[in-house]
């Protein structure tokens, strides 16, 4: 759909990662490679690992091996058996829950401008400005004096890519962030996720959402068992499966929705 | 029985009622203050990963919650001073005992309250780049301070009511003060009725307001 924008360098390489909470093992052994124009969609049976992919590519895990590297840059790596990450690189990226992900204490635009504040050392103004001019965008002008309790979660879920973005990250990763929302809401969060893609924001997005995997990926992954069982372009992955592990997923999931 | 309500004989004697419960206010505002402060710190340390910092604290808490409050201000009156040859005077004392009462029931109300921050919140926060000491002063305290405040005040006027034990050591409190009058006029019904409709009418809004804060809390957090 967005093939236009494709560039063909890695901007993420994830090698041989493993990770285990105790005696589950969740990670075993992935190897990812993103390029800068991806937009990659994970999907997979539930508790075959997705979540943990992102919050590892997050830097909210640690992991027991592997390595990850951003732009040809270390970001996180495993020594003497402690992870370590590179902050520096950590903030490029931005992450999107699936709940209770914005501050309920602070109104939608002093949750746009906490990070670049006290993070980045911005003036207030000049963040204000551009969280304002970022919710205007978004539809959400009006909503900026707002608490998180007052809005939908449609609006909640916008509010929380907005704050993301003001960060100007390199990479977004979204975790099933419209499987909590009543159906009614799941398009206009989707909608501002697809805009992100047509300004071609690399993305890994999970989701259960068949027919919104199929519109916004440039690739998906198929994950199960804390591997990668299958990598290609939407139609195929979705379309017409190599694997049969996929099929069965693929078959499954359709039969539900449909 | 043929006891004739006189209440004349208590609202004759409004002054001593009036002081008694002047000291039962100072005591449960001062107690609070401790408590809400010390409380904090014990969370901290209860929520310490170092047990050679988390088990005292651990140990102060169970101490207080496991014994009754009233041995623990006898204990408090009659020990401390032989113990530790420090006698502080009877308020300083009675603020001290119950204030470290609290102190232990709100670093329990605390640590709940911190455990009970979102996991998705912190995970925001490290995500938007906050360092650890960013985080836990703009995103968990603020977080955790609302979600304790029911507590936190349910056992303030615990306080309040179980200051009244310090009549026992000779705290003029508002408890004290009554049972000297109702020894003085021999109306011990029309005093002790009016004493507990006294902390009835201080206890009662503040338990509403706790109810109001635990619906809007419950909205609040969706
Ligand atoms: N903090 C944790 N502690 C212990 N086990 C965990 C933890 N987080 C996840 N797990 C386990 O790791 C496995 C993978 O979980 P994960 O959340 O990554 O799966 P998922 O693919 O995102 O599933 P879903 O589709 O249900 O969201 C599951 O078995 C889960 O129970
Ligand atoms: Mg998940």
């Amino acid at each position: 759909m967005f093939d236009g924008t494709r560039d063909q360098t890695a901007l993420v390489r994830m090698e041989g990662l493993h990770k285990s909470y105790g005696a589950v093992k969740v990670l075993q052994g992935l190897d990812i490679e993103m390029k800068r124009g991806d937009r990659v969609v994970v999907i997979g049976p539930s508790g075959g690992g997705k979540s943990t992919l992102l919050r590892v590519l997050m830097g909210l895990e640690k992991v027991d091996a592997g390595n990850i590297s951003f732009g040809g840059r270390p970001y996180i790596t495993v020594r003497n058996g402690k992870t370590v990450i590179d902050t520096e690189v950590r903030r490029s990226i931005g992450m999107v829950f699936q709940h209770y992900t914005l501050f309920p204490h602070l109104s939608v635009l002093q949750n746009l401008v906490l990070a670049p504040c006290k993070v980045n050392g911005e003036g207030t103004a000049s963040a204000k400005a551009r969280a304002q001019a970022l919710l205007d965008r978004f539809g959400l002008g009006a909503r900026a004096g707002a608490y998180p309790a007052q809005l939908s979660g449609g609006q909640k879920q916008r509010v929380a890519i907005a704050r993301a973005l003001m960060l100007d990250p390199k990479l977004m990763l979204f975790d099933e962030v419209t499987s909590a929302l009543d159906p009614e809401l799941v398009a206009e969060v989707e909608q501002v996720m697809l805009e992100l893609a047509a300004q071609a924001m690399p993305m890994v997005i999970v989701t259960h959402d068949m027919w919104f995997a199929r519109n916004i990926a440039s690739r998906v992954i198929f994950c199960a068992g804390g591997v990668v069982v299958e990598d290609g372009p939407p139609e195929q992955v979705l379309g017409k499966p190599i694997h049969e592990r996929t099929r069965e997923f693929i078959n499954r999931v359709f039969h539900i929705r449909a | 029985m043929d006891y004739v309500l006189d209440l004349g004989a208590v609202t004759r004697h409004f002054g001593p009622l009036l002081e008694g419960l002047w000291v039962t206010i100072q005591l449960t505002l001062a107690a609070n203050a401790m408590g809400l402060v010390l409380g904090f710190a014990v969370a901290l340390l209860v929520l310490s990963p170092v047990r050679l910092v988390r088990l005292p604290a651990v140990a102060f808490v169970e101490f207080f919650r496991c014994t009754p409050a009233i041995v623990q201000i006898v204990w408090f009156f009659y020990c401390v001073p032989m113990l530790f040859n420090l006698y502080l005077g009877s308020m300083t004392m009675g603020i001290l005992a119950l204030g470290l009462n609290l102190a232990a029931f709100n670093g329990e109300a605390y640590r709940a309250a911190i455990q009970a921050v979102p996991r998705e919140q912190r995970d925001a926060a490290v995500a938007l780049g906050l360092s650890p000491l960013q985080s836990t002063l703009h995103v968990i305290l603020p977080t955790a301070l609302r979600l304790a405040m029911p507590v936190l005040l349910t056992n303030g006027i615990v306080i309040f009511q179980q200051s009244a034990l310090v009549a026992i050591v000779a705290v003029p409190d508002l408890m004290y003060e009554a049972k000297s009058l109702a020894t003085k006029t021999y109306r011990p019904i029309e005093t002790f009725t009016l004493v507990a409709l006294v902390y009835f009418a201080v206890s009662f809004p503040v338990s509403q307001v706790v109810g109001w804060l635990e619906r809007r809390r419950a909205v609040a957090m969706a």
